[in-house]
């Protein structure tokens, strides 16, 4: 698996998408492309069959919104591989579901429930996030919304860069370079 | 403080006289299992060894990792796989079962599953041991944190009570109760919650029945899922020569996030649409009457058990199936198919043109004979996401074991009353 760095504090950037309710996650880079790991390979398959100009016009600190029970289905990894390779740095939606949740958690993103953001965010706002507080503005509509903060656990997972870097800073290891 | 039946076993599992929902604590799981995938255990055992520095396990018995997928190739590559796990499993002293069937249900034959116990694994499906008043919760790759401390931090889960009444018709079984619960409350219905079954229509229901409807909590939102232990249960406990455990048993005035009634009397059979088992999938299965179906299957750790075989047996008994339908029947442990084979289930299966496969994971992922382009499949797997059993343009329908068999009998998808064998 991939590594990257734990977030800033406030993540800023935009709203690259708002996807719907029961979202799959596979489909961000095609149910025929999920075995595939290549970074360059998931560019370009990469929210082709939503928005081709998707992969340019992200930068690094933009965020994807969700509807309810977002990565429903069996969620694999590459596709947030793809997305966080883009720069994407958080997931916002009205809720998770529960092994999408885990699984990303693990690996260090900041996926952070926030009732109201399905319908208040749009593609292109503006962004501000304060993860630990799950305290998120929208300067652009001029809103803010507080959803859920992640648990003290969690908090320390997404600081450390993923549960591996937490358990081998608890055990007083750094990962073995392979 | 009363308790549901999950927080009473993570109280005990944690080490606390009880525990809320919604806390996060450390516990400590009696069982930390795996099944031996590339990508999954042998990382594990590698970070283990090489980045956590770990040589040698203080309690050994804890870990079991069994060999139930890439198993019927018979290649070069599933044995460079399996042989990779079993080094690690010798070196570590670790439990490893290898080809007894898929782990979901050899965990039970072994006597890991007992009343009260709590048992990880990365996949989710172990939910199964609920049947027994076990809870079973699949935590993905925090499976690591658990294999490394022998704890694992976990979010206490709220539990969704359902207080079952009546009894299935005939033709009708728990996968069409799942799916009748998420017809009902949505996908995300009991999401991050453990789903709680009890009252006189859950004592009816037969074991495999049980280990089918926990198996497949995880598509209502559900972490896991568990049972009021019972007679029936410790019976079928005691009958493998398992010890009984600590039977869990909810407090009367325990809290719960919701609490539904079903009564099984009043379900219809229920088919699922390709694409997930979300509920604008599910249909009663009349709904997509005359859809036509080539393959067919029968099997997985949700399905596939003694009940389903005698289902499927039952609809097909002096039968053959439709011209151009390719049933394959693949039995949940060799014991499962030791047992229809003495009753007779097999050579009813095989006499209507069943073809019966070894036990084992590899028919529900697309790894044996998968699906080709276009495709139309009915399953008891587990999924039926784009992709999961072959091609990504072939469409799997899903359904209880009756139904498959009626289906593959039809040449279309159909139910075992409209058969005429309900």
């Amino acid at each position: 698996m991939r590594t990257y760095p734990p977030p800033p504090d406030v993540i800023t950037g935009r709203v690259a998408w708002v996807f719907g309710d029961d979202f799959d996650i596979d489909l961000v880079i095609g149910v025929e492309n999920i075995k595939s790991y290549d970074a360059d390979f998931l560019r370009g398959v990469c929210m082709q069959a939503y928005d081709p100009t998707f992969v340019d016009r992200v930068r690094p600190g933009d965020v994807v919104v969700g509807g309810r029970n977002f990565g429903y289905g069996h969620p694999h990894y590459p596709p947030m591989v793809a997305l966080r390779d883009l720069g994407i740095a958080a997931v916002l939606a009205e809720s998770f579901s529960p092994g999408f949740w885990r699984g990303e958690t693990y690996n260090g993103m900041p996926l952070l429930t926030v009732p109201g953001i399905s319908t208040t965010a749009a593609t292109g706002d503006r962004v501000e996030v304060d993860w630990r507080a799950a305290d998120v503005r929208l300067p652009d509509s001029d809103a803010r919304l507080l959803g859920t903060p992640p648990s003290d656990r969690a908090a320390r997972v997404v600081a450390a860069g993923g549960s591996l870097n937490l358990l081998l800073a608890e055990h007083g290891r750094t990962p073995a370079t392979t | 403080m009363p308790s549901t039946i999950v927080e009473k076993i993570l109280a005990r599992a944690a080490g606390r006289d009880a525990v809320t929902a919604g806390e996060n604590l450390p516990v400590r799981p009696d069982r930390m299992m795996a099944y031996d995938f590339p990508g999954y255990t042998d990382v594990m055992f590698r970070q283990m060894h090489d980045d956590f520095g770990i040589t040698e396990l203080a309690e050994p018995e804890r870990y079991v990792v069994f060999i139930d997928h890439m198993l019927t190739r018979g290649d070069g590559r599933e044995q460079e796989v399996h042989q990779v796990t079993r080094d690690w499993c010798e070196h570590y002293g670790i439990a490893l079962h290898e080809a007894d069937g898929i782990g979901h249900q050899v965990m039970v034959e072994q006597g890991y599953v007992v009343p009260g116990a709590f048992l990880v694994h990365f996949d989710g499906h172990i939910s199964g041991a609920g049947a027994f008043g076990a809870l079973g919760w699949g935590v993905r790759r925090d499976l690591l944190e658990g294999w490394v401390t022998g704890q694992l931090h976990l979010d206490v889960p709220a539990t969704t009570r359902f207080d079952l009444v009546g009894e299935f018709p005939p033709g009708v079984d728990a996968r069409d109760l799942v799916h009748e619960i998420i017809a009902m409350l949505g996908a995300d219905g009991c999401a991050h919650q453990v789903m709680e079954f009890g009252g006189p229509g859950a004592e009816t229901m037969a074991i495999g029945h049980r280990q089918s409807l926990c198996g497949m909590a995880m598509f209502t939102g559900a972490v896991s899922a568990v049972f009021e232990p019972d007679d029936e249960a410790a019976t079928h406990l005691a009958a493998l020569g398992v010890e009984a455990g600590t039977p869990v048993t909810p407090d009367a005035d325990a809290t719960y996030a919701a609490r539904h009634t079903i009564d099984l009397s009043t379900l219809r059979p229920r088919v699922v649409e390709p694409g997930s088992a979300r509920s604008a999938n599910t249909r009663h299965a009349d709904e997509l009457a005359g859809t036509p179906v080539t393959k067919a299957f029968i099997g997985s750790c949700a399905s596939g058990r003694i009940e389903d075989l005698r289902a499927a047996a039952l609809v097909l008994d002096g039968r053959t199936v439709a011209d151009g339908v390719d049933l394959n029947v693949v039995p949940t442990s060799q014991a499962v198919h030791d047992q229809a084979e003495a009753e007779g289930l097999l050579d009813v299966l095989r006499g209507a043109g069943a073809t019966i496969a070894r036990s084992s994971c590899d028919f529900c992922f697309g790894y044996q004979k998968p699906l080709q382009a276009d495709e139309n499949c009915i399953s008891t797997g587990v999924l039926n996401i784009s992709g999961r059993m072959g091609s990504t343009a072939a469409n799997i329908y899903m359904g209880s074991a009756s139904t498959v068999a009626a289906s593959a009998l039809a040449g279309s998808i159909t139910t075992a009353e409209e058969v005429g064998r309900a």
